[in-house]
């Protein structure tokens, strides 16, 4: 019998048993539900449903939301699966025509897992605090550190007006600095941040910093917090170990944030596994993905307020949240950090720049309007790019190699020397990228979202994109703790719409002149030679294998090394294969006339069918 | 008190600046020794003649007027507001990052100003990078320990750490305790400062200025302590020890330029641009220069032949 863990106090799961699972995600405003179903021998999603949740007054019971959804989903199927008395109905026997076998959650109800998070030095201590609350799937509200350039009175000023759900503490290696990480508890002890919900009850602080400090802490933390002490976050500044942090954050967040928010003691007595952050389960898919293909991979969220980029890149997990880039909420905010200009240089049409001022006004004012006309949708377009490529640049500063670490030299060295903490994100070996969130998701044609993939996060090279067809990727992320392979093929088969691949040559060149040729044969044939600043699609059905052969000019790369030729066996997608000849980085001609003629051009090639 | 001491930061670095603006001169004027007359005939009467001028030296005061113009410009330029671009240094990119790394593992920085006196201008550029470690290690509240090998170096350190404290806004955090004199014999300071280096065991070490035999012995004992090490000279035959041993190394030229990137002044950043015309020049007559030579080789009596040695005789000696 094979089994999986299940939920503190809950049975064994026999996971050779399973026949339907229902998974929901309860979001901030939505609750969605799918319907996981054994179909002969594999396992295919059948069923989706959602429902307004309701964690917020006059409900303040999430799991009504949540029996909504489900009801829902039941009657789609031809199955009950929520009782009279509104519990989950659970299949008795395999003959049984109601219920489940399995019900599991994620949640990111009422702004999801709050923190705030310290440790001695921002690049540091205080940065790998802040990778391990990411990872975790923690919005972090702010970081404390001793350099922050704040005055101590300014931090206790800060950390109570803060109210987050708990608070993270690193600093100083095992045997290291003792002084400062008892400085910072000192700092945010007597602050007395008072918790979101439940104010009765202790907040959690996490220790995961110098193991000779964690006395001392103690003692500062002894009254009126909820202190666990684990295993430091960086044992020596050359080791990264965020394993045991994350995982008392989901201890914590069950415990304590999910037991006190409303319905959510109810909500967890219903599943049969540990309820999850949802970008933290979203985290937790991804990297089983790569680590079975042995895949760098990227996913975009992109939603209203905020976009979460996930990366694994040679197995290094990484997220980051752009608090302040979304297309509802925060697409003011994006417009003023990218500048309309470069909003603009993605717009072909001639367009009034003042009612576009008023349009971003009204989208923040309105959020859940949606482009009535072209014009609108272009323009909502060209800002989700920017909003893509601010957000992938603020993860690309982010995930970096380790600080601090000692480096060995040769003499060769002598005029390449590099600093630590350069990025690991390497748009070259960037394998899959996967896109999710409304703009992404419901643009009405899928070229559309792979030509936004492409602008924003300009990939290298080979590189295969897909959307998330639902956003199941969370309901997936929690499947996988209990029935991986499940999830794996759900994965696979229904989660992911490939749209098909970028082939994109690194280098810059003058326009016009030639960039690559290519060569596709197989179920579909074609050939052709691009100049810089031009790009061409070849449809390629998603079932469809072709051979890719492409040949850069000597001063670009397309992945082997410049002017090496590159032969590769792909599967095509809903939109094909896109050969981007527009140089990387990607920069567009300044002149007005030509900028607007070149993008056009680029629109037609998309269109063309 | 805290306007004198900046006053005196600032007219350290600017006494760095001019040394380092001067060193193209006496380049020029090198390479022009034995420039002077043509090959007297054997046996033919000497005539002694007063001369003011020598005009055979024109093309190198031309030369001169050249570089010189170059570094005014470059200064006037850089008044003018436009900003002038330096290449990233990563040694200097990384001392946030060495001194980070001994806060959080609760261990001192070490400074080492070389052993030369304050009439180095290694040692005065030196003393200008101290300003900014000094700096970094008050916000990060690290140690800062800086063992000197003469005196005059010593009250020129605390000088600049105290000014640097005083920036960072920490002036109660400067303890000029940690800025010792050693003593000038070179190697007592060598057994003194690498005994401390293997006793107390700093996390970031930084040797700036002018090195001679020690450069090795303190960088593989940085080395062997598991120290980041950042090391900057002018001394060429150092340089290998430094690069082979250190973290990071700041080279020949790049610890010159390092006073202008810190301070982001323009009148040094205008002068770095000036001085780095100057040797682009240089570069430029080498290689004319090479060629020339080369291809006079298969025609002696021919007009190249002529004109590359006219070159050499003019800038070569």
């Amino acid at each position: 019998m094979s089994s999986s863990a299940p939920a503190a106090g809950k049975p064994a799961i026999d996971i050779s048993k399973l026949r339907y699972i229902l998974a929901t995600d309860c979001g901030s405003t939505t609750t969605k539900a799918i319907l996981v179903e054994k179909v002969g021998d594999s396992w295919r999603q059948t069923q989706r449903a959602e429902a307004p949740t309701t964690v917020e007054e006059p409900f303040a019971n999430v799991t009504i939301g949540v029996s909504n959804s489900l009801t829902e989903i039941g009657e789609l199927a031809g199955r009950r699966f929520i009782a009279d008395d509104g519990t989950i109905i659970r299949r008795k026997n395999d003959s049984d025509p109601d219920g489940c076998d399995l019900y599991i959650s994620t949640s990111s109800a009422g702004g999801g897992l709050q923190m705030v998070v310290a440790g001695v030095v921002a690049q540091m201590t205080a940065a790998s605090a802040k990778r391990a609350a990411l990872g975790a799937g923690a919005i972090v509200m702010d970081t404390i550190a001793s350099n922050d350039k704040r005055r101590p009175h300014e931090r206790i000023q800060r950390i109570r007006e803060l109210r987050p759900d708990m608070v993270l503490i690193s600093g100083g290696t095992d045997g290291g600095n003792v002084q400062q990480v008892v400085q910072i508890a000192e700092q945010i002890a007597p602050a007395k941040p008072r918790p979101r919900f439940g104010g009765e009850y202790e907040l959690p602080v996490i220790y995961a910093g110098n193991k000779d400090a964690a006395p001392q802490v103690r003692v500062i933390f002894s009254k009126g917090f909820d202190l666990a002490v684990v295993d430091n976050l960086r044992p020596t500044l050359e080791q990264e170990n965020l394993g045991p942090a994350r995982d008392k954050i989901h201890d914590v967040f069950l415990e304590h944030v999910m037991a006190h928010a409303p319905g959510y003691d109810k909500l967890m007595a219903w599943s049969d596994a540990p309820i999850m952050p949802t970008p933290g389960a979203v985290g937790d898919i991804l990297q089983r993905i790569a680590a079975r293909d042995g895949l760098n991979a990227v996913c975009v969220d992109i939603g209203g307020a905020t976009t979460d980029v996930f990366s694994v890149f040679g197995g290094t997990f990484n997220r980051t949240v752009s608090a302040n880039l979304g297309m509802s909420y925060s697409i003011s905010n994006v417009c003023a950090e990218a500048g309309m200009q470069n909003v603009l240089r993605w717009v072909h049409i001639d367009m009034d720049e003042r009612e576009l001022r008023n349009r971003v006004k009204n989208k923040m004012i309105r959020p859940t309007t949606i482009p009535q006309s072209a014009e609108a949708l272009v323009f909502e377009q060209a800002v989700a790019r920017e909003a893509l490529r601010l957000a992938y640049v603020q993860h690309k500063e982010f995930a970096t190699t380790l600080k601090g670490v000692q480096q060995q030299r040769t003499v060769g060295d002598l005029f390449a020397q590099q600093a630590s903490g350069q990025t690991i994100v390497d748009d070259m070996k960037l394998d899959l990228l996967v896109a999710s969130g409304g703009v992404l998701s419901h643009a009405p044609k899928m070229e559309q979202t792979a030509a936004m993939l492409v602008d924003s996060f300009e990939p290298q090279g080979f590189t295969q994109l897909a959307k998330d067809s639902i956003f199941m990727m969370p309901h997936l992320g929690v499947l996988a703790s209990v029935h991986s392979a499940a999830a794996m093929e759900v994965f696979e088969r229904d989660c992911l719409v490939r749209l098909g691949w970028s082939v994109a040559a690194k280098g810059e060149g003058k326009w016009g002149r030639k960039c690559f040729s290519y060569r596709v044969s197989g179920a579909v044939s074609a050939s052709g030679e691009l100049a810089c600043g031009d790009v061409a699609l070849v449809r390629v059905g998603p079932e469809q294998e072709v051979e890719v052969v492409v040949e850069p000019a000597k001063e670009f790369d397309l992945g082997a090394g410049a002017g090496k030729p590159v032969t590769r066996r792909v599967k095509g997608g809903t939109v094909g294969i896109l050969f981007d000849a527009r140089g990387r980085p990607l920069t567009l001609p300044e002149n007005e006339a030509d900028r607007k003629a070149a993008v056009a051009r680029w629109a037609q090639v998309w269109e063309t069918r | 008190m805290m306007r004198e001491i900046r006053e005196r930061s600032r007219s350290t670095m600017l006494l760095a600046a001019t040394a380092a603006a001067a060193i193209a001169i006496p380049c020029c004027i090198a390479l022009a020794e034995g420039a002077g007359d043509a090959a007297t005939p054997a046996g033919a009467a000497v005539a002694a003649s007063d001369s003011v001028v020598r005009t055979d030296r024109g093309p190198l005061a031309i030369a001169i007027v050249i570089v010189c113009g170059a570094v005014i410009g470059g200064i006037m330029l850089a008044r003018t507001g436009r900003p002038l671009k330096i290449r990233r240094l990563a040694a200097l990119d990384a001392v946030d990052e060495a001194i980070g790394r001994a806060t959080e593992m609760g261990r001192s920085v070490l400074f080492v100003p070389g052993i030369q006196d304050m009439t180095d201008i290694q040692t005065v550029a030196g003393i200008t990078i101290l300003g900014r470690v000094a700096k970094t290690a008050a916000e990060y509240d690290a140690k800062l320990e800086v063992p000197t090998c003469r005196s005059i170096v010593m009250a020129a350190a605390r000088d600049a750490v105290q000014a640097a404290h005083f920036e960072a806004g920490r002036p109660e955090t400067y303890n000029e305790g940690n800025i010792n004199y050693l003593t000038d014999e070179q190697f007592g300071y060598v057994a003194a400062v690498t005994g401390s280096m293997v006793r107390d065991k700093p996390a970031a070490c930084f040797y700036m200025g002018a090195f001679y035999a020690e450069s090795l012995l303190f960088a593989e004992n940085g080395n062997s302590i598991g120290a980041i090490q950042i090391a900057g000279t002018a001394e060429p035959s150092q340089l290998p020890f430094f690069v082979a041993a250190c973290d990071y190394t700041l080279i020949g030229e790049e610890f010159f330029a390092a006073s202008a990137y810190l301070s982001g002044e323009r009148d040094q950043l205008g002068s770095i641009k000036g001085q780095d015309f100057g040797k682009l020049l240089a570069v430029a007559a080498i290689l004319i220069g090479c060629l020339l030579a080369t291809v006079g080789v298969f025609a002696p009596e021919g007009a190249i032949a002529h004109a590359a040695e006219t070159i050499k005789t003019t800038f070569g000696g």
